[in-house]
């Protein structure tokens, strides 16, 4: 460690002689590269440094830059990462402390910032972030006929869901003429984690001191409650276990479900030749027993402290926040700033931006636990145990119970 | 003396560039799987001498992952091989006419298995996938949803097989296409003009001079089957409980996902082995040049 701390030092005071780089290079997935490029541009056009994208698949950002800082040198001045990250990433890359003044910190939901501190630095500046929110079907909602029989049958208004028993009992409602109510993802476990939240545990597998909190209530009653439309109201397919979000997205698209928890990016993006083009509402994520709560899935720009051009991307990095609302006009239209999707707020086409905003900003919201072998703890104890119960047959508590042994383990 | 340095420069680019691209990472790789080292501080190290061969040796997760290779191999090449085999026969009959029909048998040989897992994927899906409508339509069962290819913990590992069957049985077709068109004819005609039936004329001419080929296309494709990484990932990520992870799968988790490298090293070298016994029983038994 203390060798890598003073090889830091060194390249960043190396770096007080490059200050004036023409160029920047950025590691980013595709999706990524869309949501920069507008403020790349701009930012080129006020200071003369080019920003140069280098677009890789989803994984390969991880790869890549392991790589590069595994070499001991890096063409890459800025990585943009995925909070799942930024804990491997942590030791490797500059502190961006000074970047977080009070005006950012103020724009930034509470998760979000937590999520950009490792160890008392904070290590990458967000540059957009989604949350699952609740989609579902306008005009089913609105239909009088609807309306009129669900308050008769479950005895309240019928309104997009806001809690875990409306989530249920519209999901039941909704199930009839071909149509399911909603699906079950068996192939993600994120939507799972944002309602063990919402349940209100202190966080996801593990506290914030590192013990392991897999088999607390929380997560059993959570898991109960995720694989009830599945096991006991049979208001979903029941192939759970080949329903990831691709999946979850083209039954709803196909009309085959009335809503879905998906991420808010995918309000913008309802294909115009789809069944339900122009019917989709949004609604924040459901609250459980702690209010409403999501996972957040933020990416952020990361300084490799092994980077040539530090001053330049830092100016960069800090660029990019100051015009994050730049990104809301690319395709996938995401931005991390309060301040960047408030100002899109109330024009057409943008109505998803209050449910996310209020689902970033939910009290029981928290990001996924920065820890170094979150991946491990994920694919070896937590999907195991999440995909035996979406079979129906075992008990919920067992199964967490031994999912949390081989998380011990692991973490041992 | 001469020949001997003409012969030692002819072959200096090629040592050159197995050495480089192929002893140094795997000298490294077993170099790696005696330390416990993560991928992205390969400079931080440990000795551990043989525990991570311990390790992988008494795991579970590994030694279940190696037994699926081993079911989703044997069962790609069984078909692949005779869906191959029977088609290159096919084109062996119809000689010249089949030129079309084996460029258009070619064509999955062309898509990237990413493309291919990610096809297969959606038409064996439940619900929405293309194949279950099918079988709903012809009325061999009642719903769409009531196979569930790639949840069904017991049919998974066989179900992700087939986009490997789909994308190189043409492969096997056309190598034994190839060896096929290269049988003297005249072995034949002789075999016919002694009286020996279609069946006989395969049995004791086809097959025996088509050993070599059958070797090459076995090695070949076994070891490509038991190597298959992308095909399955995209399909399943080796779920559902883990059960379609194979191998390869294993090796990438610990390497890539874990980061590490010391553990993911030591499987890969046991892998490394394990093939290479694989491919030395198969040339042994069924190639050997001078076996006849």
């Amino acid at each position: 460690m203390k060798k890598l701390m003073s090889t830091s030092l060194v390249a960043f005071l190396a770096a007080g002689f490059t200050a004036n780089a023409d160029s920047i290079n950025i590691l980013v997935e595709g999706g990524g590269e869309m949501l920069q490029k507008a403020v790349a541009e701009k930012f080129t056009e006020e200071t003369g440094i080019e920003v140069n994208f280098t677009v890789v698949p989803y994984q390969g950002v991880f790869d890549k830059l392991s790589a590069e800082i595994a070499s001991g040198s890096s063409s890459f001045d800025i990585a943009t990462i995925d909070v799942v990250w930024n804990a491997n990433f942590a030791d490797h890359v500059e502190d961006l402390s000074d970047l977080f003044t009070d005006n950012v910190k103020a724009d930034l939901p509470a998760a979000l910032l937590a999520d950009a501190t490792v160890d008392g630095r904070m290590i990458g500046m967000p540059t957009w972030a989604n949350a699952e929110i609740v989609f579902y079907r306008k005009d089913l909602w609105e239909d009088a006929d609807n309306q009129a029989a669900f308050k008769t049958e479950y005895g309240y208004d019928l309104a997009p869901p806001a809690t875990w028993q409306q989530w249920r009992d519209m999901a039941k409602f909704f199930t009839k003429d071909g149509m399911y109510g909603t699906s079950v993802n068996g192939l993600n476990s994120e939507e799972w984690m944002a309602h063990v939240l919402q349940a209100g545990s202190p966080g996801v597998i593990v506290d914030d001191a590192g013990n392991v909190i897999l088999d607390n209530d929380a997560h059993v009653e959570a898991l109960e409650f995720y694989r009830a439309p599945l096991c006991e109201d049979q208001s979903v397919p029941d192939n759970a276990l080949e329903i990831g979000w691709g999946e979850a997205q083209n039954l709803f698209y196909q009309g085959q479900t009335a809503m879905m928890k998906f991420w808010a990016h995918a309000h913008k993006l309802t294909p115009e030749d789809s069944t339900v083009a122009g019917k989709v509402g949004v609604a924040p994520m459901l609250a459980g027993s702690a209010g409403i709560g999501g996972i957040p899935g933020p990416w952020y720009n990361v300084i490799p402290s092994t980077a040539e051009n530090k001053e330049a991307a830092a100016k960069f990095v800090a660029y990019a926040f100051a015009n994050n609302a730049m990104g809301i006009e690319a395709p996938l239209g995401l931005a991390a700033a309060n301040s960047a999707y408030e100002s899109y707020m109330g024009q057409a086409g943008y109505e998803h931006f209050g449910p996310l905003l209020d689902t970033l900003g939910g009290p029981a919201t928290k990001g996924r636990p920065i820890h170094k072998d979150y991946q491990e703890l994920v694919d070896e104890a937590v999907m195991p145990a999440f995909q035996a119960a979406m079979e129906c047959e075992d008990n919920v508590a067992e199964l967490l119970a031994e999912a949390a042994e081989v998380a011990a383990d692991i973490l041992d | 003396m001469a020949e001997n340095r003409f012969v030692c420069l002819m072959l200096a680019p090629s040592v050159l560039f197995l050495g480089l691209l192929v002893a140094y990472p795997v000298c490294l790789l077993v170099f790696n799987s005696f330390y416990e080292v993560e991928t992205i501080t390969p400079h931080i190290r440990e000795w551990v001498g043989l525990k991570n061969y311990a390790d992988a040796l008494t795991s579970k997760r590994i030694a279940d992952s190696g037994w699926r290779t081993v079911q989703y191999s044997v069962f790609a090449l069984f078909f692949e091989f005779v869906f191959g085999f029977c088609a290159a026969l096919l084109f062996a009959a119809i000689a010249d006419k089949s030129q079309w029909h084996r460029t258009i048998f070619a064509l999955p040989l062309m898509v990237p298995p990413i493309v291919a897992g990610l096809l297969w994927r959606f038409l064996l899906v439940g619900q929405i996938g293309i194949l279950n409508y099918g079988l709903t339509g012809a009325g061999l069962i009642d719903d769409p949803g009531d196979i569930k290819w790639l949840s069904d913990a017991d049919l998974v590992i066989y179900s992700v097989a087939f986009a490997d069957i789909w994308l190189t049985t043409s492969f096997v077709a056309l190598v034994s296409y190839a060896g096929l068109t290269n049988i003297p004819k005249d072995l034949i005609e002789a075999a016919r003009i002694d009286g020996a039936n279609a069946l006989n004329r395969f049995w004791h001419v086809t097959l025996p001079l088509m050993r070599p080929v059958i070797a090459v296309v076995l090695i070949v494709r076994g070891v490509d089957a038991a190597k298959t990484f992308d095909l399955i990932w995209i399909q399943t990520q080796g779920g559902p409980r883990n059960k379609s992870e194979v191998f390869s799968m294993n090796i990438y988790q610990r390497m890539v996902r874990f980061g590490d490298l010391g553990e993911a090293s030591a499987s890969a070298a046991l892998f490394l082995i394990v093939m290479i016994v694989l491919a030395g029983i198969a040339y042994w038994k069924i190639w050997r040049p001078s076996h006849d």
